[in-house]
This record gives C-alpha cells, sequence and structure tokens, in this order.
C-alpha cells in the first residue's frame, strides 16, 4: 500500500456547531441560523450563495462528515492514513461582507477545529482560518494556532475573495504564515457572483459553473499574488493550490513566463521566471483530476508541471471526490506513485511528521 | 574569420545605436558608457529587428529598493521593437529569460577604426 496524504478533506461546519466556540454578539446570529434547512453551501449570512436556476433531479445526495471518529473510519475505507482538513460551509467565507462578523467567525472556526478534530494523535491535520476582511486579525490567529503542532498550514478563503489574494493588504497574512512556516492553502468553490472569478452568474445551470469557478479563481489568484511579487518578497513561503485540478497548470507556466518576456518591466521584483517560483515552492492538488481517455496524457501533465509539485488531494465526502485510486491507476512509476500520494506532501506541509512506513 | 571596418568611432557616439551591414549579416554597433557592443539584428524570441528597438533604462526593485519600483541601468537596455522583450546590452542576456542570448561579435578600435571581426 502507497502511504497517503489526502491534501484536501471536509469537515461540516454548520453555524450550530460553531455557536458555541463563538464570541457575543455574534453567537447570537449563528444561534438564529441553526437549524434551518439549507441546499447544499448555501445558508444565509454564512455561506452566502446566489443560484438562481432550479436543482434538478437525480443528482446523488450531498454528503458531509460530522465527527473526527466518522472522519478517520472513512479515511481508513479509502486507504488514507493523512488527512487534511477544510471546511464545508466557510468555503464561502470570503464573501461575508461584515468584517466584525467575520473576524469572529474565523475565531470560532478555528476554535472548533482544534477543540473538536484535532485532539486525538489519528492522522488528521488542520489549516488555520485566515480572514482577508481581517488581515491583521488572521496573522495574529496564525501566529496563535502556530503553537498547535497538528495546525499544518494557513487556509485562504478563495471563492468570492476581493481584491484577489495578492493585493498587499494581505502581506500580514504572508508573513506570518512565512515566519511559521505554514504553506498557505488557496481553496475556491462553486460561486454566484458578478465579480468573481468571471460572470458567472449568467450561467444557467452548474455544468458549465463547475467547469471554470475552481480553475478561474486558481487562475485569477494566482497571477494576483505573482504580480505583486508575493513569491519574491517572500522566499520561504510555501503556496498550496487545492480542488482545481491540475492541467490548468501547465498552461499559467507557459502564459506567465511568455508574458514575463514582454512585461518583465511591470513586476521587476520577479527576479525569475513565474514558471520558477511554481516550481520552487508552490504545490497543485489534485482533485477534481482530469481523466482524458489517454491516461498517459495526464501523466505526461504530472512530468510539465514536476514530479515532486503534485499532491493527492481527495475532497472527500464532497460530491466530485476522487479515490486513491484515481491516481493508482496512472501508468507512472511506483517512485511517482509515491511521491504524489504521500511524499510531496511532507515537503508542502512540513509539520506533518514522517511516518516510519515512508522512510 | 575576417576584419570588417565599419566607420570611426566618431561615428558611434556615446549613447548611441545604429545598425551596420556585413554582406548580408546585420549587427546593431552600440556605444554604452565608452565601451562599444555589437549584437545581431534578430531576435531569438521571434526573429524580429532587435537592435532597432530602443536604448533604454529599465524599471528595477528587490530588497535593495524596499520593493519598490525604481528606473536604473539608464542606457545599458536594449528592448526588441516587436514584443519588448529586454536584453542587457553588455552581456547579450535577455532579463526575463535564461533561454534568449544573443551572441556578442567582437569589436574593436584601433587608430579610431571601429572594427567587427566575423567567423571567429
Amino acid at each position: 500500500m502507497v502511504f497517503t496524504i489526502d491534501a484536501d478533506i471536509h469537515v461540516n461546519d454548520t453555524p450550530g456547531k460553531l455557536a458555541p466556540y463563538c464570541e457575543m454578539p455574534w453567537r447570537k446570529s449563528l444561534e438564529l441560523l441553526d437549524g434551518g434547512s439549507y441546499p447544499y453551501l448555501q445558508i444565509p449570512g454564512f455561506a452566502p450563495n446566489l443560484r438562481q436556476d432550479p436543482p434538478i433531479a437525480g443528482s446523488p445526495p450531498y454528503r458531509s462528515v460530522e465527527t473526527a471518529a466518522d472522519m478517520r473510519r472513512e479515511l481508513n475505507e479509502l486507504d488514507i492514513e493523512v488527512g487534511i482538513l477544510f471546511p464545508d460551509h466557510l468555503l464561502l467565507f470570503a464573501t461575508l461582507p461584515n468584517r466584525e462578523y467575520a473576524t469572529a467567525l474565523a475565531h470560532a472556526y478555528n476554535r472548533w477545529l482544534a477543540e473538536e478534530w484535532l485532539q486525538e494523535d489519528n492522522g488528521l491535520f488542520g489549516v488555520v482560518l485566515a480572514s482577508p476582511q481581517n488581515p491583521e486579525d488572521s496573522a495574529n490567529e496564525i501566529r496563535k494556532y502556530a503553537k498547535n503542532d497538528r495546525i499544518v498550514g494557513v487556509y485562504l478563503p478563495t471563492a468570492g475573495v476581493h481584491p484577489l489574494w495578492g493585493d498587499r493588504k494581505y502581506d500580514p497574512i504572508f508573513s506570518a504564515a512565512q515566519e511559521a512556516d505554514l504553506p498557505v492553502c488557496l481553496h475556491s468553490v462553486t460561486i454566484t457572483t458578478p465579480q468573481f472569478p468571471y460572470q458567472l452568474d449568467q450561467f444557467e445551470n452548474h455544468f458549465a459553473r463547475q467547469v471554470l469557478s475552481h480553475a478561474f479563481a486558481m487562475m485569477a489568484n494566482l497571477t494576483s499574488i505573482m504580480h505583486t511579487g508575493v513569491p519574491a518578497r517572500y522566499p520561504k513561503l510555501k503556496v498550496v493550490f487545492t480542488e482545481a485540478g491540475i492541467a490548468w497548470v501547465p498552461y499559467m507556466m507557459w502564459r506567465m513566463d511568455k508574458y514575463y518576456n514582454e512585461y518583465r518591466r511591470h513586476v521587476p521584483f520577479l527576479d525569475r521566471r513565474p514558471s520558477e517560483y511554481m516550481r520552487e515552492r508552490m504545490w497543485f492538488a489534485t482533485q477534481p483530476v482530469e481523466e482524458p481517455d489517454d491516461p498517459s496524457q495526464l501523466v505526461e501533465t504530472i512530468h510539465q508541471i514536476g514530479d515532486d509539485r503534485i499532491i493527492f488531494a481527495s475532497d472527500w465526502p464532497h460530491h466530485d471526490f476522487d479515490h486513491p485510486k484515481a491516481i493508482l491507476k496512472l501508468p507512472m512509476s511506483q517512485d511517482l506513485k509515491r511521491a504524489v500520494m504521500g511524499l510531496n506532501a511532507l515537503s508542502a506541509f512540513p509539520r506533518i511528521p514522517v511516518p516510519v512506513a515512508a522512510e | 574569420m575576417a576584419e570588417h571596418v565599419i566607420g570611426t568611432i566618431a561615428d558611434f557616439p556615446v549613447g548611441s545605436s545604429t545598425v551596420v551591414k556585413i554582406r548580408t549579416i546585420e549587427i546593431g554597433v552600440f556605444n554604452v558608457a565608452g565601451t562599444l557592443y555589437a549584437l545581431p539584428n534578430i531576435c531569438p524570441h521571434q526573429y524580429g529587428p532587435l537592435c532597432t528597438g530602443g536604448v533604454n533604462g529599465t524599471m528595477v526593485s528587490g530588497p535593495d529598493t524596499d520593493w519598490q519600483l525604481e528606473w536604473g541601468r539608464e542606457g545599458e537596455i536594449l528592448t526588441c521593437p516587436w514584443h519588448g522583450i529586454e536584453f542587457d546590452i553588455t552581456t547579450g542576456q535577455a532579463l526575463a529569460n535564461p533561454r534568449f542570448k544573443v551572441r556578442q561579435y567582437p569589436i574593436s578600435v584601433v587608430d579610431d577604426k571601429v572594427t567587427i571581426t566575423l567567423g571567429s
């Protein structure tokens, strides 16, 4: 069996569960939101979403995982030893307009995560939520939770973030993450706003949104952090991109390098080509992995990005999760399988202890 | 190896850029702060007329400038007129891409006569 680290699994963070961990007065708001019946990832005032098209019958039911023990049991069934926890509903966190509320909610999520999910030595690790609404406070949260050895990264809510993550207002977050040697992890989700990433509100069904939203979110934010020189200004910062597949990465490497040739004078703080920063300190999680008819084309894509850049993620328990076998069945060497399934993630997340089996 | 006299030093004053033709070869001649450089007039990117672009400085930034943008390297940077790719005249190296480097022809001044050596 190949030692497996899953860079992206999801815990069910409902308003009712976070309420006891939330500061007043916002605990009252979470209590009011508790118990409502809402569609998947759509809770006004908590997980803002705006989908105007009707539901379509026949879709599989949504899955969620409620406890650490359940998560451990389900990951065992998937042959996954280590999992890195991201939220469900707070994937939409960046669109919350109220700064004080967002700050309290970030505190509540981080407390709840540490208390309810990261107490045992069970292969589950967390990423501390950084609120784009309050970067200074997020830097404090990063410093605080860096003392918790089961926190292995910083979650940057990416769906709907405005301005994009390259804006200099976020420098305190990157600075604190670099200082703590915690990778920043961009995670998006399908979202419907006129601004982000690009007018996906015009699509009339979910096929179209799903195709473009995650990849556009990552492309826009990668471009954003590159164009303000984040990887140059924070020369030890690690960056992880989750839930957008990987085939967009060679395109962005080629495209940014091409325009770096022509517009280097606009970004003179980049002293190397963008692709070189990407191959040095950025990692790309596989899920939802592309499935070309000829799987060797996907392996070639991995080679193009870099065999050491790709990390496995399942997105369990979400509807478009990838089973580890989606990677293990690819025509690639055993060494590359071991790298993608677990060893590369040990480089991206240096706090995850190296298991005996992987040495 | 053949030496070709392309003019006198007075023809290539400081700051000048000139394209000369030797047989069928077009060569850009640059006088950067009193030193002459000779580069092929063809961009390794898409074969644009590199040496007809302007000589300029460029934006610089880094820890030394506290990440602010500053103007620097005035008179040392050649910009291809097609896609704007910048080259360091003194080395032939593109600033943005290690794969793009143009050769430098040997150029010398003897008794005020400027000579380029080809075929070396």
